[in-house]
């Protein structure tokens, strides 16, 4: 990494000097002036290996006195240049002192004329049915460098397999592959998951997968990305569009806290009515929120936009009676009239995909009708108000933690809730920080992790307050880190337990200096986008847990599928006189609603999320509208205007002119400043392809991060920690996957993810199988609190600790415990 | 003329292979001695032999040794008997009939580096020799010369034997570190370099030495560096084991002091060439290297010293792995471009583009040219892809590869210009041994 304390050395780059940060690789150096070396096999975010040989350049250095170190001249005064006797891979270079480069010259030019003529001898040059034809680095490198004409006898050319599934998301197409080995490196150095090789030697090497299933990674499409060819190809996209007919849209993912900025590739499209259609999504560069990854999910899980189930048109219950259609006027009429005679006991549970403006036109309606109560969905994980407090201070880029720097994951399944960042936590681990891992079983991330410490079910947050005391050297680590980062979920803890946790968090960072710093704080690992925006915007869940136990006579479900989540949904649910539901499906809240006012996904409307790390980003509408569905705000603002609350706003940005303007977090983050970019290294996009891939560059705005109070000075107190642990014979642990069956991702059309998602089970330890007479494989009955028993497959494969059985949630249509309980599971 | 066996001993002594006879004869004796030294005395005396590497490049060893940073607590010798460049076959002969020669010194080479640990690397194909290398290495322990406390000098090394998969790119020194360590036998990046930290085997400094190379260690250090240096000229110590193949009357190795002729190895030792043919052509360091064009057995070239100087100075060509492959006038010596690039095609590790692709590349041509159905260009155009090829690989073999057809057209223009044209019935040589059919 590159700090204000690196040396700079200097370089001549084409009879120019320049001044750059030792240490900085030769590629980079000389694109950040503007010089450009070709490359195919590097990329700026792996280890070089030297393996296409089209960086070739003329090296050399500048003579210096051994003695003196003064610089030698030849007879006319310059410097006397030693030029190395062959040329040179740009690539696996760094710049020194006295380092002079000529990027072309006769020898560099024929090098990389020559360069590529070999790699097209085989290649099969069927650019007019290639996906990556028009944005490929291979073809806009051999217009630049190439030669006109191929002097390889047709007849000679190799030929090979050019639709190989390597798993069920991604194609290889052994004749476009130029063996550059970017996706074999991505995954095996970025990712972590080690599942692509090279297969034999000679013309012959190919890409190959060793997983099963294959390319078994929920990174794989990055490599579609990095790619330089169209030799790998997503099932999703392949052969859907050319890159010249596709506009390019600032989106982001919805998903999880992470805020991955995305791009949208849209054009109009038979396939959706002639209207414009998300055709593929692609990371959009944030190099402090995803840098240029994203995991599968969000490249995708953008099928639900254009679901069979999604609500189409507002209804409105008659009497008694069935859900009819109505206009948007009568419905916005009904639901004010409900809300007008409800006497202040309204309430509203906004989900975790409502943007900022949603929740802020929420919780002005209800303000407008006297009600505070304002529920987070899904009542899982507290603590978002400890994160406005001690959050990661601002400017914090987990790419900058390395030697010295310290992370800790505690009570998450971080690959499965927040992917990039376990990817950005694993690259940080390679950088040199010591990244300790605290769980009740074992996760993914352990693999990645120098500590890994075990804790009993439910006790995270009384076992991180003994830290010191149980690993004291841990500990140790932690506290004498420069820099630290805390990533606190609330897997295994009930609300109460998940506030101890973060509590416990907070006061960790606060005791060991590790707050008001950028690179240091707290983040929760909250479910969905917004969890941050509902706090500032004044929703929590807290207030949801109030809301489910003194329910109000009218209840607004704000894109929340609370049936879907919760086994004990149906039941409060129907204690509520009225329910008035905001959706995009129609979900089983819905059906109960007396109003149901159908609207907009990310994808057909502009808005804005606050990320996990409290960055506010903006999104863009991309995709043409579904039927009658407005954004979420605009539906809310219309009922408020019904109330005589003031005019409704036109637009968007509107609504955050409004937020700036009433909630001081949010000072700073117009539109206009969420929209703005500056230079990030490294330069991908572009014109150039220089990397591959267009939509990288990031033209949609890089966001505004909120300030913690400990930013802005704020004095911290520490808090108690109460603990809180459900006790019990076997405890049943709801943990998160992230292919599930939510309807946000799988909604019917999502077919191509299906496979991909597992079928519902439950794992429990081999002692507690023994115990029950439980064989790997049963099917078996588990119930846990007051939820219905669901039937599951048992899984005994040693990731349950004793005594607790982990279910996945979402797995299945019928909801699983939302949140820890004592349970039982029998075999059926 | 006669051979000089510092190395091939069991010429001399029968039996040199057991452990009692090597010892009976002085074995380890050379061990005890360096063990008695400072390594750093050690590596000075090697240095000054003047001792070169006989995988091929000719390296100094005792240079080669010194760039071992001392301070580092782990460091590993590692042995090179990958031996897969065409026509050598001089390595196996000594793990096969003076295995504990190259133990010793191999062991004396990780003493002077004070390394923790030898592995000796072997081709995919030398089974058996790794099995009985191993029973040697077992007897060595028993006699206290390999493992804890060696000779009762404190010092302390285990051997190791590994056998490759069989690809002749793990000879080059990166890519056999890479299979060494289970991974893909590909070439590094360098720097970092074997002998630096991060460059050698699990990063470890490394010193990579060919099996003649180390063979050589334990008699310099029981005789001395002047006494080695009496043997050959100064730049080229020693003997060396030539490996001759082809079209001569008795192929096989003849070590002999280095500065023999081509003459009076070819002519003396290897009785002539085959059927008492004239000589057209030699390769003097296999596939890999240049070819020399010989006008007959009178021509004044075969009068050539075998030594590096010589060979580079007189021949163009170079000495190399001292690989000589014999080829006489009957010979069509397109067909021996086309049988070494499918050599070269076969064992391109493929990382690299040049080598990658233009191996395919000339071997497909050269199929046409061969086949009668190229055109006179097609000969242009590989001369003009090898050229393409060379100084711009990852590592050695793309030019290797670059080598055979450069200098095959250069010297040889008629041999390529009989096929143009006219279809014709590949040529295939007189003899079965020549080229290694
Ligand atoms: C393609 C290639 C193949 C090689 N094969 C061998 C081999 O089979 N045996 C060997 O000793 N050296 C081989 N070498 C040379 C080694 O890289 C290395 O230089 C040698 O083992 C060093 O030992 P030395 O200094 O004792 O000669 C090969 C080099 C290249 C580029
Ligand atoms: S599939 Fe693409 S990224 Fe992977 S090695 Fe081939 S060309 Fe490179
Ligand atoms: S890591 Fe999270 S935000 Fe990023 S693409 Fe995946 S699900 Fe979306
Ligand atoms: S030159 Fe050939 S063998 Fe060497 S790295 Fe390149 S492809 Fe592999
Ligand atoms: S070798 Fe440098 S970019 Fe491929």
């Amino acid at each position: 990494m590159v700090t204000a304390m690196t040396k700079l050395v200097k370089v001549i780059i084409d009879d120019r000097e320049y001044d750059f940060p030792a240490g900085m690789n030769l590629v980079d150096a000389a694109k950040q002036v503007d010089v450009t070396i070709p490359v195919f096999c590097y990329h700026p975010k792996m280890k070089p290996v030297g393996m296409c040989r089209m960086c070739l350049v003329e090296v050399g250095n500048i003579q210096k006195d051994r003695a003196t170190g003064e610089v030698l001249l030849d007879d006319s005064g310059n410097p006397q240049i030693r030029w190395m006797p062959k040329l040179q891979t740009a690539c696996t270079m760094n710049v020194s002192d006295g380092l002079v480069l000529r990027s072309t010259s006769k020898a560099v030019d024929e090098a990389r004329r020559n360069v590529v003529e070999f790699l097209l001898t085989s290649h099969p040059l069927d650019c007019p049915i290639c996906d990556k034809g028009g944005e490929c680095p291979l073809q806009n490198q051999t217009m630049e460098y190439g030669p006109g004409e191929s002097r390889m006898n047709f007849e000679d050319k190799k030929h090979l397999d050019k639709h190989v599934p390597l798993g069920d998301l991604i194609f290889l197409d052994e004749e476009r592959c130029i063996q550059c080995g970017r996706c074999v490196r991505f995954q095996a150095e970025v990712a972590g998951d080690d599942v692509l090789a090279f297969h034999e030697r000679g013309r012959d090497l190919q890409i190959i997968t060793v997983s099963d299933p294959g390319f078994d990674t929920y990174f794989s499409g990055n490599t579609t990305d990095i790619c330089p060819v169209g030799a790998l190809t997503t099932t999703d996209f392949r052969f859907g569009a050319r890159p010249w007919e596709m506009n390019s849209v600032p989106t982001l993912c919805n998903h999880c806290p992470v805020g991955c900025n995305t791009s949208a590739s849209t054009r109009l499209d038979r396939d959706f009515g002639g209207k414009t259609m998300i055709k593929r999504i692609m990371a959009r560069q944030n190099e402090q929120v995803n840098e240029i990854w994203m995991c599968d999910k969000g490249r995708f899980g953008h099928h639900f936009t254009r679901s069979e189930d999604r609500l189409l048109q507002p209804m409105v219950r008659a009497a008694g009676g069935s859900l009819s259609r109505e206009t948007w006027a009568d419905a916005v009429a009904a639901a004010a009239k409900l809300l007008g005679d409800a006497n202040g006991s309204v309430a509203v549970i906004a989900g975790p995909s409502a943007t900022n403006e949603d929740l802020f036109t929420l919780k002005q309606l209800a303000a407008g009708v006297g009600s505070t109560r304002l529920g987070a969905w899904p009542p899982t994980h507290a603590g978002a108000d400890l994160v406005a407090k001690v959050g990661v201070g601002k400017g914090t880029n987990l790419s900058n933690l390395g030697k010295g720097d310290a992370v800790l994951v505690i009570a998450t399944d971080l690959e499965e809730e927040a992917p990039i960042w376990r990817l950005r936590v694993k690259t940080a681990h390679d950088r040199g920080a010591y990244v300790v891992v605290a769980n009740a079983r074992k996760t993914r991330m352990d693999d990645f992790a120098d500590a890994v410490t075990m804790y009993q079910t439910g006790h995270a947050a009384t076992a991180f307050a003994d830290l010191r005391k149980q690993h004291p050297e841990v500990a140790e680590r932690l506290i004498n880190a420069n820099n630290l980062v805390v990533f606190a979920g609330a897997e295994g803890l009930t609300l109460d337990g998940s506030r101890a946790l973060m509590q416990a968090c907070a006061n960790f960072l606060i005791e060991t200096n590790h707050v008001g710093r950028a690179n240091n704080g707290l983040v929760g690992v909250f479910p969905g986008a917004n969890a941050m925006g509902q706090h500032y915007l004044g929703f929590s869940p807290e207030a949801t847990r109030d809301i489910i136990a003194n329910p109000p006579k009218v209840l607004i479900l704000a894109q929340a599928d609370v049936v879907a989540d919760d086994p004990a949904a149906a039941a409060w649910l129907s204690k509520v006189e009225t329910v008035i539901s905001l959706s995009l499906f129609d979900d089983e809240a819905t059906r109960q609603a007396k109003v149901v006012l159908p609207v907009q996904s990310f994808a057909e409307r502009d808005g804005s999320y606050t990320n996990g790390e409290r960055r506010v980003q903006r999104f863009y509408t991309a995709q043409g509208p579904i039927g009658e569905a407005i954004p979420a705000w605009q539906a809310v603002a219309r009922i408020a205007e019904k109330l005589g609350q003031g005019k409704a706003r036109l637009s968007a940005a509107q609504v955050m002119n409004d937020i700036v303007a009433a909630i001081p977090a949010f000072a700073g983050c117009k539109y206009s400043d969420l929209a703005k970019v500056e230079a990030q290294f490294p330069q991908v996009g572009g014109d150039d392809l220089y990397y591959g891939g267009t939509s990288y560059k990031n033209t949609g705005g890089l966001g505004v991060q909120i300030a913690s109070a400990a930013d802005n000075g704020e004095a911290v107190a520490l808090g108690d920690v109460k603990a809180d642990a459900v006790k019990g014979d076997l405890i049943v642990v709801p943990t998160v996957r992230l292919y599930n069956r939510e309807r946000v991702f799988q909604a019917s059309e999502a077919q191509l993810m299906a496979a991909r998602v597992a079928a519902p089970y439950v794992e429990i330890n081999a002692e507690d199988a023994a115990r029950l007479a439980i064989h790997d494989g049963d099917m078996v009955q588990v119930s846990a609190g007051a939820a219905q028993p669901v039937k599951v497959r048992a899984h005994v494969n040693g990731a349950a600790p004793k005594g607790t059985v982990l279910l996945p949630r979402n797995l299945q249509q019928t909801a699983t415990a939302l949140t820890i309980a004592a349970g039982t599971v029998t075999k059926v | 003329m006669k051979t000089m066996n510092i190395i091939y001993r069991e010429k001399d002594i029968p039996n040199i292979r057991e452990y009692d006879v090597y010892v009976a004869n002085g074995g380890y004796d050379a061990l005890k001695k360096a063990l008695g030294q400072k390594p750093t005395e050690v590596i000075d005396t090697v240095k000054a032999s003047n001792l070169r590497g006989r995988g091929g490049a000719g390296f100094p060893t005792g240079v080669k040794w010194s760039f071992i940073p001392q301070s580092e607590p782990i460091k590993y010798v590692v042995v090179n008997c990958d031996e897969s460049e065409t026509g050598t076959f001089k390595d196996r002969q000594i793990i096969e009939n003076n295995p504990h020669q190259l133990i010793e010194g191999a062991l004396i080479a990780a003493y002077a580096i004070q390394a923790t640990a030898v592995y000796i690397y072997l081709r995919g194909e030398f089974w058996d020799q790794a099995f009985d290398l191993d029973a040697r290495i077992e007897e060595a322990r028993k006699g206290g010369m390999v493992g804890k406390n060696i000779a009762g000098s404190g010092y302390n090394c285990e051997v190791y034997t590994h056998v490759g998969a069989g690809a002749y790119i793990c000879g080059e020194e990166s890519a056999l570190l890479e299979s060494l360590e289970g991974k893909l036998g590909q070439p590094r990046v360098r720097p970092p370099f074997p002998a630096n930290k991060g460059g050698g085997l699990y990063g470890e400094p490394t010193v990579i030495n060919n099996v003649e190379t180390l063979a050589n260690v334990p008699w310099i250090i029981t005789n001395g560096p002047d006494a080695f240096k009496k043997i050959g000229t100064e730049q080229s110590a020693g003997t060396k084991i030539f490996c001759v193949s082809g079209n001569v009357e008795k192929p096989a190795n003849y070590e002999v002091p280095m500065g023999t002729t081509i003459r009076e190895l070819l002519f003396d030792l290897a009785g002539g060439i085959s059927g008492g043919r004239q000589i057209k052509a030699l390769l003097p360091s296999g596939g890999s290297g240049p070819i020399i064009r010989i006008n007959g057995n009178d021509d004044p070239i075969l009068d050539t010293p075998c030594t590096y100087e010589d060979i580079a100075a007189k021949t163009g060509s170079i000495l190399g792995s001292a690989s000589f492959i014999v080829i006489d006038e009957t010979v069509d010596i397109t067909w021996v471009a086309s049988k070494v690039t499918k050599f070269f095609k076969h064992e391109s590790c493929g990382k690299c583009t040049p080598c990658r692709e233009g191996t395919y590349w000339l071997d497909k041509t050269l199929d046409r040219i061969m086949r009668g159905e190229a055109k006179e260009s097609d000969v242009d155009l590989i001369a003009n892809v090898a050229r393409n090829m060379q100084g711009v690989t990852l590592c050695a073999l793309g030019d290797f590869a670059a080598n055979p057809i450069i200098h095959t057209i250069k010297n040889f223009p008629e041999d390529f210009k009989s096929h143009i044209g006219a279809a014709k019935t590949p040529a295939a040589p007189k003899t079965a041994a020549a080229a290694g059919d």
